[in-house]
């Protein structure tokens, strides 16, 4: 019976070749987007849910209460004496396990050469006891064992050492010599822990720096793992935890709590974080997105399908007459849809194949199109099953239940109802592309806005280099000067270079907050003012071109030595008395005066409204220099800072960044957005017109006569293909309508989240009426045209 | 085998009863061949399809092996037209997309025989009616005369009790029409299948071992 059905259907997709490609395409290109979309939401659910004891894992999050406000600050981190007391004295600990300086940089000295490598991490000795790892060589014990001992990954082992075993080799790291002891398989791209070099946490708190303060419990640098026993009791553990900490911190403003290790991915609160998190809203949404598209191409395949119902109505009505059953039609048309979905399937996994480097890209993860991996299958086969139902259903149900007399009669057997649907099912998919279109446009309008207006500073031909603490942290306070005066030096002198100043941040992207750390005559002292610490030197405005509002910028030399420069936002914030210039003013206790108003930059991204800032005079270092290069000599400035670099700092490599690509970054995920959208748009608007040139193929066809008829009776060429397009038209209009203001609240929401953002202005849905016109007349017009300027003879005859 | 008894049919046209059927009453023995006469319009294919199970009446009882036809429920319905009736059709109705062997397999697909009896039916059926060197050819690969063989054929093929058949020789020649009338006389008398056919020919007609002329919905002459 099925190879019956499965040969009726293949033989019946052959005779309607146009239609079969249209639902083809329209099918795969749908898939496509949905199974990447599946792909990527399901690894962001399926976050460490790999390790055996999954459910016992938790991490400990000390929430640590700032006494104003009721503000708390929630850390992922604890004191690393919790982590050795807690495993001795609750009971409920079956293990525990640290990591530290999470995801840091390191250099591995390699052969004499320096490479750096990005995510790193100490563990402590059992972390592979706590977590599951597949060992390729090495084990964990003798990673125990060793506190010199180094785990990496195989990717890594290959890069230094290529295929051959690598045990028992010497790795170089910053300064000290570590044995590879365990090479492990690649980090599942579900992990949290993306470690490519683990060092045994024994190296680290050995280390005299570290180990000065490593038992103090004022210092939370340790992301905490326990594991705990089957029957232990979450609330008890807690507990204990608590009392730990409430004994051994004096006056402890933490409250200690366990997260679940599984629900460890979508955390949204922590004040920071190393690790890479998710946001669960957002993988609904583009779930959503997922199913709409594929929504959408199925819509195709209903439309045409019941389009042609007239068509098939007679094999339909055979079929019964010969004993057919209502069971034996539905099983029919099922079978064809899964047909056309499962060849669908196959042109998809195709497509993303070829795609896979694009959504690589985009998602920043190293997925591979494996059909070995079950999750992989699940994927696929429930997109095939969601496919075959959505398709084959409502014509299934609507092609089996017409009576066969009345189709042998000539009666139409489609219902005012099905035209109904049908159009329904258009303005669906019409709606769809309308929002689509409109988030695109908006979205796009918006980051032209934060590119061209005006962020209060030129960072064009500026370069910025991070001196690395490890190269002057030895050096005592004069030493230090007299380093930076050299190497500031050699790059004035190098010609290249047309202005040079030290900063304590990047002036894009200042992260430094602190709260009830100012003050000034007249300061109400209950107002506990948040500001931006921020240090320059004198050259500062120079280089980023500030505009001063009032009073002048830093001098060079002792003079402003305790001044401050403040901007316009912390001028209002303030309510200082006037004249604002020389009044008193106090940054955690360095008191001097106010000699500027800068005009206020964004000094954050202009996702946040520019906030108070406070600039303090530096002493001629600071961690960030900022070289402006002359004009037309960016090369020459890059060698000459190569250079000095070499000279001063010969243990580090060399580093740069140009500030105007620091500052695109800024905005890299609204751009990944952006063009996500983009693409989900051009998707459902190729997907609708395809669905829409198929149906106008078909009501053209159906007309040809009709339209004959009129063209006889003296018809026009414009009339008629306005007679075929109306319609469709109506539909897009209506679309439109029901979607703008979808789109407007959707775009909305989105803007929200800029503390600096553009007006949805009304030629946006102009402009996009205006597209979803053109693309249905050109699509609908082609059948119309070529129908209208065909001989009317021809038409009536093929009746 | 069939009894109708006043079986009536109407349609409804700006709001008066326009009869297609009126107080039919029928009585027709298992084994018998019955020719259905009458000028167009006058309801002989109506009267075939509610004998047929196709449609219903408006009016009436109708009994077929003495079960009550239109209180049965829908499956049963199907099940006992299933197993009792071949159709045939003027304008032979075969399945465009299934070549002769498959549209001749197609019933028996649906009633669930099993593959290897299936093959040994469909290969008699096409034995006996010549057509073995023309099972893999398409409906449109052959003449109307064959075309209608194979919706005989089919609507044998599952050993019904009783055939009917709506002016199949309407769209053939003389030729043809007096080979298929020979056939159905053949299988009405050796294979004791029960025949009711339409036709417009007093020649055809006469095949038959009774006839019965309708006019207007109505019994007019009832020849045995
Ligand atoms: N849906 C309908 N609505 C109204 N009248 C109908 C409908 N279907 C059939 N009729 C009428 O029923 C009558 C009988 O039709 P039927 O097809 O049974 O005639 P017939 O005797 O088979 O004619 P022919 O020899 O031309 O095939 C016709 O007058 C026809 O107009
Ligand atoms: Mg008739």
């Amino acid at each position: 019976m099925l190879r019956n059905y499965l040969k009726t259907a293949f033989r019946s997709l052959l005779k309607n070749k146009f239609t079969t490609a249209i639902n083809l395409f329209g099918l795969s290109v749908g898939m496509t987007a949905a199974v990447f979309i599946f792909i990527w939401v399901q690894n962001e659910h399926s976050f460490d849910n790999y390790h055996p004891s999954n459910q016992y894992i938790y991490r400990i999050t000390n929430t640590i209460n700032l006494g104003t406000n009721n503000d708390t600050w929630k850390w992922e981190t604890s004191p690393y004496n919790l982590g050795e007391f807690a495993l001795k004295e609750i009971p409920g600990i079956k293990n525990l396990t640290r990591c530290g300086n999470v995801n840091s940089s390191h250099n591995i000295i390699y052969k004499n050469r320096i490479i750096p490598e990005k995510n790193c991490a100490y563990v402590d000795s059992n972390w592979f006891s706590v977590f599951k790892y597949d060992f390729v060589y090495g084990d964990p014990s003798a990673f125990n064992n060793n506190n010199y001992a180094v785990a990496i990954t195989e990717s890594k082992a290959k890069k230094y050492f290529g295929t051959a075993n690598p045990i028992g080799n010497i790795l170089k790291i910053d300064t000290l010599n570590y044995t590879v002891e365990a090479v492990v398989k690649d980090n599942p791209l579900n992990s949290s822990f993306q470690f490519d070099i683990m060092m045994q946490m024994g190296s680290h708190i050995t280390q005299p720096r570290v180990a000065k303060n490593i038992h103090s419990w004022g210092n939370f640098n340790f992301p905490t793992y326990v594991l705990l026993q089957d029957n232990a009791n979450v609330q008890k553990v807690t507990g204990m935890l608590n009392a730990i900490m409430n004994r051994e911190r004096e006056k402890n403003s933490a409250n200690t709590t366990l997260q679940p290790l599984s629900t460890m991915h979508f955390e949204t609160d922590l004040q920071s974080t190393s690790l890479p998190h998710g946001n669960r809203k957002t993988t609904y949404i583009f779930s959503v997105l997922g199913i709409l598209l594929l929504l959408t191409a199925c819509i195709n395949y209903v439309n045409l399908t019941t389009a042609k119902a007239s068509l098939r109505s007679k094999e339909v009505g055979i079929k019964k007459i010969i004993g057919a059953g209502r069971k034996h039609l539905f099983m029919q048309f099922i079978v064809e849809s899964f047909l056309i979905s499962i060849v669908s399937l196959l042109l998809s996994l195709l497509f993303i194949q070829l795609l896979l480097p694009v959504f690589n890209s985009i998602t920043e993860k190293q997925f591979v199109l494996t059909l070995f991996s079950f999750t992989m299958w699940k994927i696929l086969l429930s997109t095939l099953i969601v496919a075959t139902i959505l398709n084959g259903i409502y014509p299934a149900i609507m092609l089996s239940s017409f009576k066969p007399i009345e189709v042998f009669r000539g009666k139409t057997i489609l219902k005012l109802n099905d035209a109904f649907v049908r159009k329904s099912l258009v303005v669906f998919q019409f709606s769809l592309s309308v929002i689509l279109i409109i988030g695109s446009i908006v979205i796009f309008k918006q980051l032209k806005h934060i590119q061209n207006s005006n962020p209060g500073y030129n960072l064009s031909q500026v370069v910025s280099m991070e001196i690395p603490y490890n190269a002057y942290r030895k050096l005592n306070d004069e030493q230090q000067e007299h380093f930076f005066a050299a190497i500031r030096h050699e790059l004035l002198n190098s010609g290249a270079v047309e202005g040079l100043t030290m900063g304590g941040d990047q002036i894009i992207n200042v992260g430094n907050f602190s709260s009830g750390n100012v003050d000034w005559d007249g300061h109400d002292t209950a107002f506990q003012a948040t500001v931006s610490p921020y240090s320059a030197d004198a050259d500062f405005q120079k280089v980023f071109q500030l505009q001063m509002k009032e009073g002048r910028w830093f001098h060079e030399g002792k003079e402003d030595e305790h001044n401050y420069i403040l901007n316009e936002s912390a001028l209002r914030m303030f309510n200082m008395h006037t004249p604002v210039i020389g009044q008193r003013f106090t940054m955690g206790g360095d008191t001097g005066k106010v000699v500027g108003i800068v005009k206020d930059f964004h000094y954050q991204s202009m996702h946040e409204k520019i906030g108070a800032l406070v600039m303090k005079y530096n002493n001629g270092y600071d961690s960030y220099i900022f070289l402006k290069a002359a004009a037309g000599k960016i090369p020459a400035a890059l060698q000459a800072a190569a250079t000095t670099w070499k000279k001063f700092i010969p243990s580090e490599p060399f580093e740069y960044t140009f500030m105007d690509e620091s500052f695109d970054r800024l905005y890299k995920e609204d751009r990944k957005i952006s063009s996500l959208v983009f693409i989900f748009s051009i998707i459902a608007v190729v997907i609708a017109a395809l669905g829409l040139f198929g149906l106008a193929a078909f009501t053209t066809e159906i007309r040809t006569k009709e339209i004959g008829i009129r063209k006889v009776l003296g018809a026009g060429v414009q009339s008629i293909v306005f007679l075929l397009s109306k319609d469709f038209i109506k539909l897009a209009l209506l679309a439109f309508v029901i979607a703008s203001p979808i789109a407007w609240y959707f775009a909305n929401k989105w803007l929200e989240d800029f503390a600096y953002r553009i007006d949805i202005s009304w030629w946006i849905f102009a402009i996009t009426v205006v597209l979803a016109m053109i693309i249905t007349i050109v699509t609908v017009s082609s059948h119309a045209i070529k129908a209208a300027i065909s001989s009317p003879v021809n038409n009536l005859r093929s009746e | 085998m069939i009894q109708l008894e006043k079986i009536s049919k109407w349609y409804n046209t700006n709001g008066a009863r326009n009869f297609v059927l009126k107080d039919i009453h029928l009585d027709i023995e298992e084994g018998a061949f019955l020719s259905i006469m009458g000028p167009s319009g006058s309801g002989k294919s109506t009267l075939l399809n509610i004998i047929g199970m196709l449609d219903t009446s408006d009016e009436g009882n109708y009994r077929f092996f003495g079960e009550s036809v239109f209180d049965l429920k829908e499956k049963k319905r199907t099940e006992l037209y299933k197993k009792n009736i071949g159709y045939i059709f003027q304008a032979y109705h075969l399945i465009d997309e299934l070549t002769v062997y498959e549209n001749i397999e197609t019933p028996l697909l649906y009633q669930d025989v099993k593959g290897s009896e299936r093959k040994a039916m469909v290969a008699d059926m096409l034995d006996r009616f010549n057509m073995v060197g023309k099972k893999d050819l398409f409906p449109s690969q052959l003449s109307g005369g064959q075309q209608q063989l194979v919706g005989i054929a089919r609507a044998l093929i599952a050993k019904p009790k009783l055939l009917l058949a709506d002016e199949p020789t309407g769209n053939l020649n003389s030729k043809q029409g007096e080979e298929i009338m020979e056939l159905f006389k053949k299988i009405n008398t050796e294979d004791k299948i029960t025949i009711i056919q339409v036709t417009h020919s007093e020649k055809n007609a006469a095949y038959g071992d009774r006839i019965i002329d309708l006019l207007d919905g109505r019994i007019q002459q009832n020849i045995q």
